[in-house]
């Protein structure tokens, strides 16, 4: 759809977006963080902070000079192109640094407006040096980078030498994988047995390596995956948007809180009971929830969800429940699981009985999507009326998918609670709805896979993330839009069973005279 | 209505018993808690319920205007903009930098040396700063559609949904790391200090209402009028409702079907932001949050003035405000709950009146 | 092939005893008798907007008609939801193709069946006896379908992958999986080229000549009308004006007149007049 424009055009149009994205990244320190990861300290050096403004560039140059909407690429063009992408992009971020520069230099402290906006952060945006040489030095270092980036798509990226190598590469990589001796290998009898011995023996062994720190954050990850797989169910099999999924982990969580913790209400079971009770409590939650609501189209079942988690956090939160939900302060003292009168408490413990779960809830699942039942939801979420007139009871699906999505969360929080060995009102805040459903569909809906990539990319990644804590649901908001608009399958999107094949390699093809009889009986 | 219903026969069949016994019993318990604290316990004078009902309507005004916002873009993108809670947060913040700004700058007359322009010329203020809110929350608007729901318009109905909640997220934090997270005070020209009001005696004691509410309600009511008129009267009004009624069709007829849903969000925008700058002025607090709770509330409003249809929005805003207010004093609970009730009579709506209190029945699926 | 075969006595199978059904102020269709018997094609005809696809979506449970009763080999299904009625044995097509686009063709014959089994959730979980036999056989006879459809090979490919006239069989395949006594099809040849359309007109005879099943069809194509069906209804403006053999409707005043306007056939009659002459 876009016009032909000269490379100048289009040089400043990706020079004008990235200066504005780049005042925003300098308004909220980003780009100062990033100086700080790359130079692996706690103060920005004015040779990191250029550094990261040159990476920009570089970047912008890279845009600027893709074939999409160039006339032709020739040096020319390309060379115009990022050069203008990078001057109006530093000038751009270059007027608000001066701004704000003056400001400084007055004595004035930014943080007041800009929280972000340190006197560090401003001296480092001014490179120690003064007001105009600092200005003139950013729009120059982010030009070059420009040029740069231009130069080396036309130069590297694009050469013909690469492309060679890429193919080349490939071809290797394929043919070493079919090599005879490969093939036999995976092809071999037990070696899919021994392949899944070694992976479950390493997931065992791995808690006893990582340390505690690890341990929480891969518990943290398996809990999310188990959330994800009720979700998918829910969302990538039956098709309903459900926002409200934290109330079910919330019930989960409470349930095993009420009936295991001492206060308020004193009952203390063990684990194992309230844990059977959560995910009883959970489920029947989903099933009661959906009754009345199940007919409601999708946008305006995902608001109804979303009032009712909202509903159960508020209530939880209450003062005057305090009695029954412990009120702000939540529950403390929840019990931890013990077998054979082995008591559950460390963070090794833990890890195996998160794996345990997600591998018994993986299984569940795989087996649930492709059955007969898997296949009725998935046919709800197709086209309900038509799922309905082929004789899917689609009301009795739906609600069963709620009914089992909801006891995957309540699962997943009653082993939260207990882990923490706490559990309080703001453990269940929308947020976690978001992050599951957005796991699942960042994975790819219907997309058991899909769900475990997701959990890591969604819950794990952040982690290793740490110096960008404050950024994280920034660069998460963005994501979110960026996979809608570039990847709504999301990143390993689900693959249907080929059934047909089974079934052939299953029965010998010559053999079937006799089934196609009963058809026509 | 009637063949509507007809339409959907499956489901709702199924479900009828199941609504029929809720709606007994959340009639049985109303009527119980209704008995018990107007009749028997007698807790509040009618000077307090007038206050409750005075507070109601001046918030309704405003969950009216945000929720104009939602019925418009879902009435033309069948979507729900989940991200325009934050539209109107950001016009918040604009009025606030603004009346910053012009009490920073001392007044140039030579009578009076100490004061600020802001109190200096406290209508032109108001006035720049609602102007600028609104201006601000129509940028947002315009650049929100273009860039996170334009290139999925063809996309299915989730893909737009999730990248809504994703625009939702973004827009927050950015604001929480350009502006912090701590909660701002909206500093108010004196004119419309928060402390000033009518006093309106009320059985024997006098009810305070507020300066900052009056000019909320009056300003929200005229503007409502206003869009009211421009939907009505004018060519792009009238190009708005075919785009509602028949994008393909609309397009045949001429109208730049993009053209018409840029300007609804910019629409959307500019009342949001008159509402993020009134709910600044009138509430006095503000911080990244501010817009989400409002814009929940006013979704709701939506929904249950029957979403699509502008006086429902409008009647839905106000009712909203209303009984959010005298809830929890009627039915005698804590006022912490003042959300649940929000929240519940989204859920009982959507159950008993899917479309809404003026809206057209929306069945799940035609046939 | 007229009255005498008809009153052969075969069962009914569906039967209409004045069925209404109005929208608002509008009757879509006004107090419509039909009976079809057992192993006959019948065809309802009409003009647009004459009520056809209407009356189909009474039959199939999709509509509640607010006057009359619709009998299934005599017991009444008016108000069944629409999955009790694909369980007593109708199912249907549709005339926009309505496949579950995201599930391959096998999978989409799979769901068709899946009234006629019994293996739930937990069966699904614990790998049951009867979830492997009715797996298996389900598969088996989707399998077979799959054959007799003519798309053997093409099974594990997304349904909306299919090319057009494939994904019209597969619709119907899916029909049959629930082993149907009844089977609906609305307007089955909309947007075919005449090859296409002969062979989808063999394709159904043999649906009931192999497979014993009672068809009831709309439909535009008037020569495809003509050609297959053993009786005919016509409907115009939600009243049946005719009913009978091909031979009968194609002479028959009233329906050339709803056809093409009134006088027109009055024109026609002049006109093959003056062709006898």
């Amino acid at each position: 759809m876009k016009k032909n424009v000269t490379a100048l055009q289009k040089g400043l149009n990706t020079g004008i977006t990235l200066g504005v994205v780049m005042v925003f990244l300098s308004l909220t320190a980003f780009t100062v963080v990033l100086a700080n990861i790359i130079g692996d300290s706690y103060r920005p050096t004015p040779v990191t902070y250029g550094f990261v403004i040159a990476l920009f560039g570089f970047f912008g140059g890279l845009m600027a000079s893709s074939k999409r909407g160039l006339p032709n690429d020739d040096w020319k063009n390309v060379l115009t192109s990022s050069a203008a992408a990078g001057l109006i992009g530093g000038v751009i971020l270059a007027v608000p640094l001066a701004v704000l520069g003056s400001i400084h230099l007055n004595g004035t402290d930014l943080r007041n407006y800009l929280v972000m906006v340190s006197p560090d952060v401003m001296e480092t945006y001014l490179f120690g040096i003064g007001l105009l040489p600092a200005i003139l030095i950013t729009v120059i270092i982010f030009a070059a980078g420009a040029i740069l980036g231009g130069a080396f798509n036309k130069g590297a990226a694009r050469a013909e030498w690469r492309a060679r190598w890429m193919a080349n590469s490939q071809e290797k990589i394929r043919s070493a994988w079919q090599a005879p001796r490969v093939q036999q290998v995976v092809a071999g009898r037990y070696s899919k047995l021994f392949f899944m011995v070694g992976a479950l023996l390493l997931l065992f062994l791995m808690p006893f390596v990582w340390g505690s720190y690890w341990n929480y954050v891969m518990g943290t990850v398996g809990l999310y995956i188990l959330l994800g797989l009720g979700m998918n169910i829910i969302v990538g099999l039956s098709g309903q948007l459900v926002l409200g999924y934290v109330a079910f982990f919330a019930i989960g969580a409470y349930a095993m809180g009420l009936l295991s913790s001492p206060e308020p209400l004193g009952i203390q079971l063990g684990f194992w009971p309230a844990l059977l009770a959560s995910i009883l409590v959970a489920a029947l939650t989903g099933i009661l929830l959906g009754l009345p609501i199940l007919n409601l189209r999708g946008d305006y079942l995902a608001i109804v969800t979303l009032g009712f988690g909202e509903i159960i956090r508020i209530l939880i939160k209450s003062d005057s429940l305090t009695w029954f939900t412990g009120g702000p302060k939540g529950l403390r003292a929840i019990a931890q699981p013990a077998i054979f009168g082995l008591k559950f408490n460390s963070d090794v413990n833990f890890m195996h009985l998160i794996l345990v779960g997600v591998l018994v809830g993986v299984f569940i699942a795989y087996r649930l999507q492709y059955s007969r039942t898997g296949r009725a939801w998935l046919s709800v979420q197709g086209d309900q009326t038509v799922s309905r007139a082929t004789g899917v009871n689609t009301y009795q699906y739906k609600i069963l998918a709620l009914a089992l999505g909801a006891a995957f969360a309540g699962i997943g929080g009653a082993i939260f609670a207990s882990r923490n060995q706490f559990t309080g009102p703001e453990d269940h805040v929308l947020m976690v709805s978001i992050n599951v459903l957005c796991l699942v569909i960042v994975g790819g809906m219907g997309s058991l896979p899909g769900v475990i990539l997701g959990s890591f990319v969604l819950k794990g990644i952040p982690e290793l993330l740490r110096d960008l804590t404050d950024y994280r649901l920034l660069v998460f908001g963005v994501l979110l839009v960026v996979m809608m608009i570039v990847r709504p399958e999301g990143l390993w999107p689900t693959r249907r069973p080929k059934l047909e094949k089974q079934h052939l390699s299953k029965y010998d093809p010559d053999n079937d005279e006799a089934s196609s009889e009963e058809v026509s009986a | 209505m009637e063949t509507l219903k007809k339409l959907v026969p499956s489901d709702l069949n199924a479900s009828k018993w199941v609504r029929m016994i809720l709606g007994i019993l959340v009639l049985a318990l109303l009527v119980w808690r209704l008995v018990d604290v107007i009749l028997i316990q007698r807790l509040y004078g009618p000077d307090t319920w007038a206050r409750f009902a005075i507070t109601g309507l001046i918030i309704g005004g405003m969950y009216a205007l945000i929720a104009i916002g939602y019925t418009l873009v879902y009435g033309i993108l069948l979507m729900i903009n989940f991200a325009h809670g934050e539209v109107m947060m950001l016009g918040s913040f604009a009025g606030y930098f603004v009346f910053e700004l012009l009490a920073f700058i001392p007044s140039p007359g030579p009578e009076n040396p100490e004061q600020v322009l802001l109190n200096a010329f406290p209508v032109l203020s108001i006035l720049v700063a609602f102007l600028v809110g609104m201006l601000v929350s129509a940028l947002a608007g315009y650049f929100l559609e273009k860039i996170a729901y334009r290139p999925l318009r063809k996309a299915p109905r989730l893909v737009p949904l999730i990248s809504a909640i994703g625009a939702s997220i973004f827009l927050q934090n950015a604001a929480m790391l350009l502006f912090g997270p701590q909660r701002r005070t909206y500093l108010n020209p004196t004119l419309l200090d928060r402390g000033l009001g009518l006093e309106i005696p009320i059985a024997g004691n006098n009810v305070l209402v507020p300066y900052t509410g009056i000019f909320s309600f009056v300003l929200s009511i005229l503007l409502m009028l206003g869009l009211y008129l421009l939907v009505q009267k004018t060519k792009l009004g009238r190009s708005m409702r075919a785009v509602a009624e028949d994008k393909g069709a609309a397009a045949l007829m001429g109208i730049n079907v993009d053209a018409v849903i840029s300007r609804t969000f910019i629409i959307s925008g500019i009342l949001a932001g008159a509402a993020g700058v009134m709910w600044g002025v009138h509430n006095g607090l503000l911080n990244h949050y501010v817009g989400y709770i409002p814009g929940m509330k006013a979704f709701t409003a939506a929904v249950m003035g029957g979403i699509g249809n502008i006086p429902g929005a409008m009647l839905g805003g106000m009712t909203l405000g209303i009984l959010e207010s005298l809830g929890p004093a009627m039915l005698g609970i804590d006022f912490q709950l003042k959300d649940v009730i929000a929240f519940t009579i989204l859920i009982l709506v959507l159950i008993f009146r899917p479309s809404g209190l003026l809206g057209e029945r929306l069945s799940e699926e035609k046939v | 092939m007229t009255k005498l075969t008809l009153t052969n006595h075969p069962p009914v199978v569906i039967e209409a005893q004045s069925v209404t059904k109005r929208f608002g102020g509008l009757v879509a269709v006004s107090s419509v008798d039909l009976s079809i018997r057992e192993k006959t094609i019948y065809a309802i005809i009409g003009p647009n907007g004459a009520g056809k696809t209407t009356f189909f979506n009474c039959i199939s449970g999709f509509y509640t008609p607010e006057e009359g009763e619709v009998l299934f080999y005599g017991k009444s299904i008016k108000g069944k939801t629409t999955d009790r009625i694909a369980h007593l044995g109708i199912s249907r097509t549709y005339q926009n193709i309505r496949l579950f686009s995201q599930m391959t063709a096998i999978e989409n014959i799979l769901v068709g069946s899946h009234c006629r089994y019994t293996n739930h959730w937990l069966d699904a979980i614990l790998h049951t006896r009867r979830y492997r036999r009715e797996e298996a056989e389900s598969l088996a006879k989707a399998h077979d379908l799959l054959k007799f459809i003519g798309l053997e090979g093409l099974g594990d490919n997304l349904a909306s992958n299919l090319p057009y006239g494939a994904q019209r069989r597969l619709e119907i395949a899916r029909a049959l999986a629930s082993n149907p006594k009844l089977l609906l099809l609305d307007e089955p040849t909309a947007g075919m080229n005449p090859q296409e359309t002969d062979e989808m007109i063999e394709f159904i005879r043999s649906l009931r000549d192999n497979l014993g099943i009672t068809i009831l069809l709309i439909e535009h194509d008037m020569r495809m009308v003509m050609g297959i069906s053993e009786y005919i209804s016509v409907l115009d403006y939600g009243m049946k004006i005719a009913e009978g053999t091909p031979t009968e409707i194609q002479s028959n005043q009233k329906v050339i007149e709803a056809y093409l306007g009134p006088g027109a056939a009055a024109l026609q009659e002049k006109f093959s007049r003056g062709k006898d002459e």
